[in-house]
């Protein structure tokens, strides 16, 4: 047997060396990728370069000058709004836009879970009621909803003076809907310096206690004490919180830390940050391909992928090194950071936290309009805010409904077996389950919601859309604005996953 | 001695040494990541041979059957079926593929087609085949598999042992040289077990070589004519039935039987 | 076990495709105690009477505010009535009218059809429909009560409302066992609804008959013009159906439903392009120019898949296909006729496609008899698409309205579809780069808003586009859409994919097929199966995303409800009006589509696994 086998395999040896180059396998992948990059990135650069020559020839400039320049810009609403510069501008956009993400996500959430648990309800009348809820705002088109809000909005009757604020509280018009306002007041990061720091304290209680609940078997009320240590944090800091002053200084300090380092540091900083990562990365990387004998097998994908790292990680490194702007950015923006933050702690004295102020009516010019004293909902704002928050609750019932559902009936059962009570078997058996069927769903409706506010453009709410619209056609400069929105929107969705993702993966894990 | 006899009854007196070497495997080595699953494996199987492939779960001997017709890509070493060398080369994989058919643990068959489209697709598309044509042979193939009235019906409405069958005539269907078998009856009730063996040893009986990874004991003294033992990636001991179960040589082989018998 | 067999008598009783409203309940025990019904759903215990107690006063004051806004002297629901033909087609000239009555023929015709083909007739209970129509009647009786018409209307509307609840309460007391065909139901309803156009002279009037005491319909409003051709519709449909039941029994069934399929795919184009449009062929250039090339392509690549799929060809036919492949994409580097260069590039994939259905003679002569078709097909709609127009309309576009909607949101479908499956092939498969290029661009597309997409075609395509070429806004803006929805679609396909078992691609590796065959005849058959129901989803979605044209100026359904409408001196205000009718459209056409892919489901026997 030996024999014959050693016959056949000299045989073999002569034929076997030579697989012809369009017959290998490996080679035809490698080369069938490569094809498919090489016309990828060749359609862009043509398109790139007829982009480019298209521009020149109509004397189109696309920098981003804009950004530093005064734009001729009133904006309807936002932190500023008459922006100093094209920048600041799309900033009060963007800002916008976060807020409307922010208030859309926490009462279409809230929202959602009304309608959806009222979907479940054994009451028969407001189960139908959520069912027409859900089926009639899924199934009109957002934007359809938007409009018709703000044609509804707007078809209210005119404010003036002395159609004044019905018992000073709240008043709705065609300007808007208008009500007190609670805002954050000259003393307020003092104030929240002292509840963070009673967030530390009541963190070591509250383990204190669950490990004296382990230890004993008793219940200590873990959550209680370190709910009223926050409490108490909170109302001790209204006194107290001018002594928190101080801390202005240590941002001064850094300030000036960021201010005196040159840009030469940030760059060998980032430079070994980055060689440090992909390092350890193929180190890992090589040592999970290495058997316990010592040997090392590497397929061709994983030398792709060493490849692919290593290549990435070079030209970060050079990117980093070369454009001096990235580090000066980054010092920059530190640097205004601390300053912004040395200013606000820098208010002294009895300044409160937080104050409040009723709806005022005002007539600056021919037309009367809100005051700033309260906090007014523009029809432009409500139409946006009214039209994410149903549609968007409407899909959340649905999944509240669905990961509710889908608890297999066999663990309340369970749960009853040994003897939980209908609210212990709530809190940690069926919640727990839900929440990691309903999580990702909502991750992405979040995501929706947060995509759906563009559509504040189509009723004139100055979210980062509208404003680098109106931004581009005064300046001309489409193409730079275009490329700061899908920034933008890719951060956030970047952001959003990766927090649902985190939660995800901690789910998980806790479930085993 | 009893189990001799019925060996060479059922496989009557071949002369297999003279058969042609159709498997070769020359120092065979494989890695998943950090773990080595084949250690250099090294054996020649001749034509018309029955190979019993035993071992605890764990030891490389799926992995071995995958490599033969390439599901599995060995990383060292050489192996050559039927005379074609297993290389990057294109053809080559496409001939080899052809010649050995392949029946799976879980019977894999494609859910969505009649049993009649499983068994005439490959012989359609890959042989190209006229329809009617590889339509009659799947019939036939049924017919030989024992379950002609099931044709029309979908896998899903079949039992276990009837689907493994169906998945023999599937990779019957392409004519092969070689049947490979990776733990055929493992996922099946104890009372379909022999329906899925008998159809085996006629199969052995037609004089098919086949490569079979079982824990049917019973099949592998009745069937084989050779048995390979296999732990930790290494073919440890190879030998006829009667002397591998009577009278093995290694202590890992006396252990494993001792554990299952 | 046990529920099945306490269910199974009820079931050999009614027929097991309907399905009681609430099924927890046996129709039998409701009939009998309704006020036990009312206590054990509406007054349980203290929480639950509160919440029906104060949920009804709130439905009654929602309703009774609804009705007054919608009936009130105010409102100009006229704008919506005589605005009809604008809302459906924008400025479709009016003496080729008949030609959209065709076209709506045709899509009818094949409805009827298909209906038969595909079995969508099911029986109901006649008591259910009783049951139905006394509900309604009931809410119609509730609504009259509460609106505000004069006394006429009332009497009318409380004369119909007792009539409905009357023919439903005659009705639920039918026997158990009497059924109805689905079918009938509709067309019944379909033909009161018609009848309505010739007794009711729809179009500019009002309901308030205090404020114009007769009812006044003037000529060229919505009843007059359409009642004829919507008969003539409902007639079309009616037939047939009856004539695809006859067909059905008498071909074969899967070799009809796959015709039928086809027609609905392509049919549409046609529509479009040589219905509706009228193209105003020119013959020189048709003879000169279009026909050469395409004889010239069928004969040459008729001649080349001849050869690539005889099954010896071995590697030499792949590196002739991408040879060919290259050809093509070398054809967009110089100056071509873009009809010479989508011709050589289908070519390519069909010669690397060739492989895969190789075979005997017949299945080589069907392969080439496939790329025949498909050029036809292409150079017949690249022409009439690059000839001229006989239906002159003021603006960009011939059509608009409705029919803009319906058209974007037809092509963005067809097209999306196999773009998303490439996408999600390229996604999950083995080689990095193709997944790298697939998951960059897919999440890139997901992460940006609809809007800025849409705004980036609009305006920035003539800015990419090579001298010479050109592009009208609207086929930019359908290009984004078919990006957008394509990069959705491959993640719902992706899911799909991702559910076929590892085994599945071994058992097809193992009996010998390529990656191409394993991939078209076991992979996706099952992968898509899986997909339906995201897929459909998201189908709905990118129906209601078509209203986002209105955003760009596009003379879409919702931007001349919203702007064209209300800029008419006659009619200014009628923005929430209009903007409803808008919803309702919406809405049933969403509501529809979500229930009958619930009812696809449900036949697939998706919901179970």
């Amino acid at each position: 047997m030996q024999s014959s086998a050693e016959e056949k395999s000299s045989t073999l040896k002569a034929v076997s060396q030579r697989v012809p180059l369009w017959r290998d396998v490996v080679v035809i992948k490698w080369v069938t990728q490569l094809a498919l990059l090489a016309v990828v990135v060749s359609s862009l650069w043509f398109l790139a370069g007829q982009a480019g020559d298209n521009l020149q020839a109509r004397n189109i400039n696309t920098g981003f000058d804009f950004l530093e320049r005064p734009p001729d810009i009133q904006l309807s609403e936002g932190i500023d709004t008459s922006p100093a510069t094209g920048g600041r501008a799309l900033w009060v956009g963007m800002v916008n836009t976060l807020r409307m993400a922010v208030v859309g996500i926490i009462f279409a959430t809230f929202l959602g879970v009304i309608v959806g648990l009222a979907r479940l309800s054994n009451n028969w009348l407001i189960k139908r009621l959520a069912g027409i809820w859900i089926e009639t705002l899924r199934n009109v088109p957002l934007l359809v909803q938007m409009i018709f809000y703000f044609a509804v909005l707007t078809a209210l009757p005119r404010v003036s003076l002395d159609s004044g604020p019905i018992n000073g509280w709240f008043h709705v018009s065609n300007k808007g809907i208008s009500m007190p306002r609670v805002f954050i007041s000259d003393g307020f990061y003092q104030w929240i310096t002292v509840v963070g720091v009673g967030c530390i304290a009541a963190y070591f209680i509250r383990k204190q206690r669950l490990r004296k609940q382990d230890l004993t078997g008793q219940d200590t009320h873990a959550i209680s004490w370190s709910f009223f240590t926050v409490c108490t944090f909170a109302i001790i800091g209204i006194f107290v919180h001018p002594i928190f002053g101080f801390i202005g200084e240590i941002f001064a300090g850094l300030a000036t830390l960021f201010e005196n380092i040159p840009t030469s540091i940030i760059k060998i900083l980032l430079s070994v940050i980055l060689i440090f990562f992909a390092t350890r990365w193929i180190r890992n990387f090589f040592a999970s391909r290495r058997s316990a004998t010592g040997h090392l097998s590497l397929i061709d994908d994983d030398i792709f992928r060493m490849v692919f790292v290593g290549t990435g990680a070079l030209i970060a490194i050079i990117v980093v090194v070369s454009w001096t702007g990235i580090s000066s950015w980054i010092l920059n923006s530190g640097r205004d950071l601390f300053h912004m933050l040395e200013a606000k702690f820098e208010v002294d004295g009895a300044a409160r936290p937080f104050d409040a102020m009723k709806p005022d009516i005002v007539k600056p010019g021919k037309f009367a309009n809100y005051g700033t004293s309260g906090l007014t909902m523009t029809p432009g704002f409500a139409a946006v805010f009214f039209g994410v928050v149903f549609y968007t609750s409407a899909f959340v019932a649905e999944i509240i409904r669905g990961g509710i559902l889908a608890v297999p009936k066999g663990q309340i059962e369970a749960a009853n077996a040994v003897g939980l009570s209908r609210g212990q078997s709530l809190r940690h058996i069926v919640l727990p389950q839900a929440i990691r069927i309903i999580l990702p769903p909502m991750g992405n409706q979040y995501l929706n919601l947060t995509k759906n506010t563009s559509l504040a453009i189509a009723v004139g709410y100055s979210d980062i859309v509208q404003v680098g619209q109106t931004v581009y056609n005064q300046t001309g400069k489409s193409l730079p604005v275009m490329a700061i929105w899908m920034l933008f929107y890719l951060t956030c969705s970047l952001t959003i996953s990766v927090i649902v993702n985190y939660y995800n993966v901690r789910m998980k894990i806790v479930e085993r | 001695m009893t189990e001799n006899e019925t060996a060479s009854s059922i496989r009557g007196d071949r002369d297999l040494a003279n058969a042609q070497d159709i498997i070769v495997c020359e120092g065979v080595s494989k890695w998943f990541g950090d773990f080595q699953a084949l250690n250099n494996v090294s054996a020649t199987i001749k034509e018309q041979e029955v190979v019993v492939v035993l071992g605890p779960s764990g030891s490389g001997k799926s992995t071995w059957i995958r490599c033969i017709n390439r599901l599995e890509q060995h990383q060292e070493g050489r192996i050559m079926v039927d005379g074609v060398e297993l290389s990057n080369d294109l053809r080559n994989i496409e001939k080899v593929r052809s010649e050995v058919g392949m029946v799976f643990q879980m019977f894999n068959l494609f859910p969505h087609l009649t049993v009649r489209d499983n068994i005439s697709l490959a012989p359609i598309w890959v042989r190209k085949k006229p329809r009617a044509e590889a339509e009659e042979q799947a019939s036939s193939l049924l017919e030989r598999v024992g379950i002609p009235e099931q044709a029309d019906k979908f896998p899903g409405q079949l039992s276990g042992g009837q689907q493994q069958r169906v998945a023999i005539a599937r990779a019957l269907a392409m004519e092969p040289k070689i049947m490979l078998f990776d733990e055929p009856t493992s996922a099946l009730d104890p009372e379909m077990i022999k329906e899925v063996l008998d159809v085996m040893k006629e199969l052995a009986l037609s004089g098919m070589t086949m490569m079979v990874v079982t824990h049917e004991m019973g099949f592998a003294k009745e069937v084989a004519d050779k048995i390979m033992f296999m732990e930790g990636g290494q073919i440890v001991e190879i030998g006829t039935p009667e002397h591998f179960f009577t009278n093995p040589t290694e202590e890992r082989t006396k252990l494993f039987l001792s554990q299952i018998l | 076990m046990n529920l099945k067999k306490s269910s199974s008598p009820n079931q050999i009783k009614t027929p097991s495709s309907i399905e009681p409203p609430n099924s927890q309940l046996p129709p039998k025990v409701a009939a009998l105690s309704s006020t036990e019904w009312l206590k054990a759903n509406l007054f349980s215990n203290t929480f639950n009477s509160i919440l029906t107690i104060l949920s009804t006063a709130a439905i009654l004051l929602i309703i009774r505010g609804l009705l007054s806004f919608i009936f009130n002297p105010l409102r100009q629901w006229s704008a919506t009535a005589t605005n009809m033909r604008l809302l459906m087609t924008q400025a479709y000239p009016e003496h080729q009218y008949a030609r959209i009555w065709v076209s709506l023929g045709f899509l009818l015709f094949l409805t009827g059809v298909s209906l038969a083909f595909w079995r969508a007739a099911r029986s109901v209970l006649i008591s259910q429909v009783g049951k139905r129509l006394l509900a309604i009647g009931a809410f119609i009786l509730l609504v009259t009560l509460l609106a505000p018409f004069s006394d006429r209307a009332t009497i009318i509307w409380l004369a119909i409302g007792v009539f409905i609840a009357g023919t439903g309460f005659l009705l639920k007391s039918a026997q158990e066992d009497k059924t109805i065909s689905s079918m009938t139901l509709l067309s019944g309803t379909f033909l009161l609804a018609i009848l309505s156009l010739w007794v009711i002279p729809y179009g500019h009037h009002s309901y308030i008959s205090t404020r114009t005491p007769k009812i006044l319909a003037e000529p060229g409003t919505v009843a007059m013009t359409t009642k004829l051709p919507w008969t003539i519709m409902l007639a079309v449909t009616i037939c047939s159906y009856f004539l695809g039941s006859l067909i059905r029994d008498k071909i074969d069934e899967s070799k009809g439903k796959a015709l039928l399929s086809m027609t609905w795919l392509i049919s549409p184009l046609f529509l479009l392009f040589l219905v509706l449009r009228d193209p105003d062929f020119d013959t020189g250039h048709l003879f000169s120019t279009d026909i050469p090339i395409f004889l010239f392509f069928s004969i040459v690549g008729s001649l080349l898949l001849l050869w690539l799929t005889n099954p010896d060809i071995g590697e030499k036919g792949r590196v002739i296909s991408t040879a060919v492949l290259f050809v093509g994409f070398a054809t967009f580097l110089f100056q071509m006729l873009m009809i010479v260069r989508i011709l050589t590039l289908v070519l390519a994939f069909f010669a690397l496609a060739a492989p895969t259905f190789s075979g005997q003679k017949p299945a080589r002569i069907r392969y080439t008899k496939v790329w025949i078709g498909t050029m036809v097909i292409l150079c017949w709609l690249i022409t009439a698409i690059n000839t001229p127009s006989t239906a002159k309309v003021p603006g960009d576009f011939f059509i608009g309205g409705f029919a803009i909607t319906l058209m974007i949101f037809f092509f963005t479908m067809v097209l999306a579809f196999p773009l998303g499956v490439l996408l999600a092939l390229a996604r999950t498969s083995k080689f990095p780069i193709f997944r790298m290029v697939s998951t960059t661009f897919i999440e890139f597309i997901r992460g940006v808003p609809l809007i800025t997409i849409l705004i980036f075609f609009s305006v920035m395509v003539p800015l990419f586009l090579p001298d010479g070429m050109d592009l009208t806004e609207i086929a930019a803006v359908t290009i984004a859409f078919i990006i957008f929805e394509a990069a959705y679609l491959a993640e719902n396909v992706r899911g799909g994919l991702q559910s076929v078992t590892r085994g599945q691609h071994e058992a097809a590796e193992a009996v010998g097929m390529t990656n191409a065959q394993k991939t078209f005849f076991i992979v996706l058959p099952q992968a898509l199966r899986v997909a339906i129901p995201p897929m459909v989803g998201q189908i709905i979605a990118t129906f209601k995303e078509t209203g986002l044209l209105a955003i760009i100026g596009i003379f879409d359904f919702l931007y001349i409800a919203r702007s064209v409408i209300p800029g008419q001196t006659e009619y200014m205000g009628s923005t929430r009006e209009n903007l409803l009718f808008v919803s309702l459209v919406y809405l049933v056409i969403c509501f529809a589509m979500s229930k009958a892919s619930q009812r696809v489901e449900k036949r697939v026997g998706l919901g179970e696994r």
